[in-house]
């Protein structure tokens, strides 16, 4: 079993790994020849899918194993992004898969090179001092001047996984949605949400019974370009609607059935309902959520994708992020599942 | 009576400042001795495995300094004790802000009340702020004995020096959560800091093993770096931690002096009238060192503790100079391991600033934190009225409608949410 490669895109592949490690602290990575997978499975809560194509974050990658060469681990993400946030200012950065004193790990080696000027890159400790910068005096040559080459090493501690303890996982199957549309801007949707969860448990005590169920937040959208985010308490109800978003048409070639398949398709039938300034009450799909919960699937902004959102009605919101890709080739996809509380 | 004034810069209360910080992470008490030509911060920690003495020089550091024990001489002293808290609430950050902003000062005066006539005893620190506002704070202290670790330096052979910056730059490598730093001087041209913990694995558990971090850092990249090649030696990430980052608050090379493990391990650096050093227990393989070290262990019969209260003196112990100190006998280092105990968990970490939790509107900044989800639990948050003036007048300036509207700053981003109403269309209400 052999697993090496050099790591190319090191700020990607640290925020994708924050991205999920708010969602779980454990991920199944599953290595093979075309292709990395990260499934992330909690108790409760969303699940992710992601699939990268290799080139998105290594490249010079061999994976070899007895079954297929595949390489299915377990990987705590915590250690993971930690371990990588040390190579961000890398010049080159290496992962293997590796032994030590009988236990497997992830060992990254990290060259660094940083030369005399660079203590300022580095964010002084301004927790204590605010005026640090102020106080900041220029370096001498008293620290050798020219380049300095540090390597690191950090060890993340990995579980590798039979092929029989993963063989009974699937990623969830799901209906034809009625309704997909391009998100807005994650960051103005979780700054919203994260209001919305913040007002609704204004006022309870934490860990009170009745907070879960204060924090559902009613997600609804049409094909018409409309967007619905709301709250309900007893005390408030809020909304806030999107419109003028865009709702991709579907490709012939992905739909099962084909030009048929698009007709008789759900998304056709909600084309039919509902008004593009949202004020209809018809035509919407809608979804309850969890606002916690979607405070943490909002994490994957920081990835910068393209957003897809696909809303079952009251059954399940899917939402598909495309990572943007250089080739525009092999595109990387993490797929959220979110399910819908019934009330 | 003992006489005990001195004022102090608004430069030099900020790192009295700092050194406190650094202190806290190691006791919950520091201890201080004042004498004629110095004045001392100590703090041992519970487990006994960590000293720090950080001394003043009242010529350099203070702008003016009166010291005249009760007794003793030219070599009396004054001892007490305090709570760091309680100094770290008087010697607040922000001392020294040359924009003269919230909590800027303009000198500090310290005054030792302790008289035998009088009932109280106080220690009495008056900060001279702007606008001529004088917060006087009057602290309670404890007698206490005042003892100090020995440290012989010659007979620590192993020593290297770098840059602060350099090694705060090393320590942000590590993870989260480890115990130990292994120093090892490799035979290779390189020296190794290599951060773990000690093996609790069992089953699922492995997972949660923390990260095992090495940095390996050319020697030639020591301002000084003369290490028996090969020797392990080991003491407490933590530790290392707070001794770095407040050795980086001076922007000073960091010394490291020491002989072989189980054997105490000294870090020293000052600047300007500032000494600090910090003697360290170590542990590690006491044979694995190929002992060419000449100098055994002459360790001078360690323990001579001096002790002086505020009446009792006789202390013999005369100049700082060959001062040094470790007090723990050698006998009582235990060959393994006691780590980590120390109380305070204070958490160095650089804080990001929040954004305004209570803006609804979009931040602009692309800040990694603004990610994260929100954790609702932590947050004390309660619904009530903003009475902050410019708060609200930044965020709606609601009667300001005219034709030239523009709301104020954060409306530049795209990503924002514009108005969706002027004021002047509302009908009705107003």
């Amino acid at each position: 079993m052999r697993f090496k490669a050099s790591i190319q895109n090191i700020t990607t592949f640290t925020k994708f790994t924050a991205s999920l490690n708010s969602l779980g602290p454990l991920a199944w990575v599953k290595l093979s020849d075309d292709q990395v997978c990260f499934t992330i499975i909690p108790e409760q809560g969303t699940q992710v899918w992601a699939v990268l194509s290799i080139d998105t974050i290594f490249e010079t990658y061999t994976v070899q194993s007895a079954a297929n060469n595949v390489i299915n681990l377990e990987v705590p993400l915590t250690s993971l992004n930690r371990a990588l946030k040390s190579a961000l200012n890398a010049t080159s950065a290496q992962i293997r898969l590796t032994k030590k004193d009988n236990l497997p790990l992830l060992a990254l080696t990290i060259v660094t090179a940083s030369n005399s000027n660079s203590h300022a890159a580095f964010p002084t400790n301004g927790g204590n001092n605010g005026d640090d910068g102020l106080r900041q005096t220029p370096l001498d040559g008293s620290l050798g001047g020219g380049n300095r080459e540090t390597i690191v090493t950090q060890e993340v501690p990995v579980r590798v996984l039979a092929p029989d303890t993963v063989a009974g996982l699937h990623e969830p199957q799901c209906r034809e949605p009625d309704v997909h549309i391009i998100l807005p801007p994650l960051m103005q949707l979780k700054s919203i949400s994260d209001r919305f969860t913040k007002l609704a448990l204004a006022g309870t005590k934490a860990g009170a019974g009745s907070a879960a169920s204060r924090t559902r937040l009613e997600m609804a959208a049409n094909m018409h370009g409309c967007l619905r985010m709301s709250i309900r308490t007893d005390a408030m109800s809020i909304s806030s609607v999107w419109t003028d978003l865009n709702n991709p048409e579907l490709d012939p070639n992905q739909v099962a059935g084909g030009n048929i398949g698009i007709a008789e398709h759900p998304s056709t039938r909600m084309k039919l309902l509902g008004t593009a300034d949202g004020r209809s009450e018809e035509g919407w799909a809608t979804v309850r959520i969890d606002g916690r919960d979607w405070g943490k699937v909002m994490s994957v902004g920081r990835l910068g994708g393209r957003v897809i959102a696909c809303f079952c009605h009251e059954h399940a919101l899917i939402l598909y992020v495309y990572l943007p890709s250089d080739n525009g080739e092999d595109e990387s996809v993490l797929t959220y599942y979110v399910s819908s509380y019934s009330a | 009576m003992v006489v005990l004034n001195f004022t102090l810069t608004p430069e030099a209360a900020a790192k009295v400042h700092d050194l406190l910080v650094c202190l806290g992470k190691f006791s919950d008490t520091v201890a201080i001795e004042a004498r004629r030509e110095r004045f001392t911060f100590t703090a041992l920690n519970s487990s006994k495995s960590a000293y720090a003495a950080l001394s003043l020089d009242a010529k350099q550091f203070f702008a003016s300094y009166e010291c005249i024990p009760t007794q003793g001489g030219p070599d009396g002293r004054f001892t007490c004790s305090m709570y760091t808290k309680a100094l770290l609430s008087v010697f607040k950050g922000r001392l020294y802000d040359p924009l003269g902003r919230d909590g800027a000062i303009d000198k500090c005066v310290v005054t030792l009340q302790d008289k035998a006539d009088q009932t109280e005893c106080r220690f009495i620190i008056k900060m001279v702020c702007n606008q001529g506002v004088i917060k006087t704070y009057k602290l309670t202290y404890e007698a206490t004995d005042v003892m100090h670790a020995l440290f012989d330096r010659n007979v620590a052979k192993n020593r290297w020096s770098m840059h602060s910056g350099a090694m705060k730059e090393y320590i942000e490598y590590f993870g989260t959560k480890t115990e130990m730093l292994d120093i090892v001087a490799g035979e290779d041209g390189r020296a190794v800091f290599k951060s773990y913990t000690e093996k609790i694995s069992n089953g699922k558990e492995i997972l949660k093993h923390p990260l095992v971090t090495a940095v390996a850092v050319n020697t030639s990249d020591f301002d000084e770096f003369n290490v028996q090649p090969g020797l392990h030696i080991i003491i407490s990430v933590k530790d290392f931690k707070s001794i770095v980052l407040h050795a980086e608050t001076l922007k000073t090379s960091l010394k490291a002096y020491y002989s072989q493990p189980t054997r105490p391990l000294q870090f020293s650096y000052g600047s300007d009238g500032l000494l600090c050093e910090f003697t360290l227990m170590t542990s590690g393989d006491y044979n694995a060192a190929p002992s060419a070290t000449p100098a055994a262990p002459t360790m001078s019969r360690a323990n001579s503790r001096a002790q002086s209260t505020t009446t009792d003196r006789s202390d013999p112990r005369s100049s700082r100079n060959e001062m040094p100190p470790p007090i723990e006998p050698a006998s009582r280092q235990p060959a393994r391991q006691r780590r980590n105990p120390v109380g305070s968990r204070a958490n160095a970490e650089p804080k990001p600033a929040q954004p305004d939790p209570d803006s609804l509107f979009v931040q602009q900044n692309e800040d990694e934190a603004a990610w994260e989800p929100l954790d609702y639990n932590n947050e004390e948050e309660t619904l009530g009225w903003d009475a902050s003036m410019e708060a609200g007048s930044a965020v709606f300036p609601t009667f300001r409608d005219s034709a030239s509207f523009s709301r104020t700053d954060s409306a530049n981003s795209s990503e924002a949410i514009a108005p969706t109403q002027r004021v002047s269309q509302v009908k009705g209400l107003w």
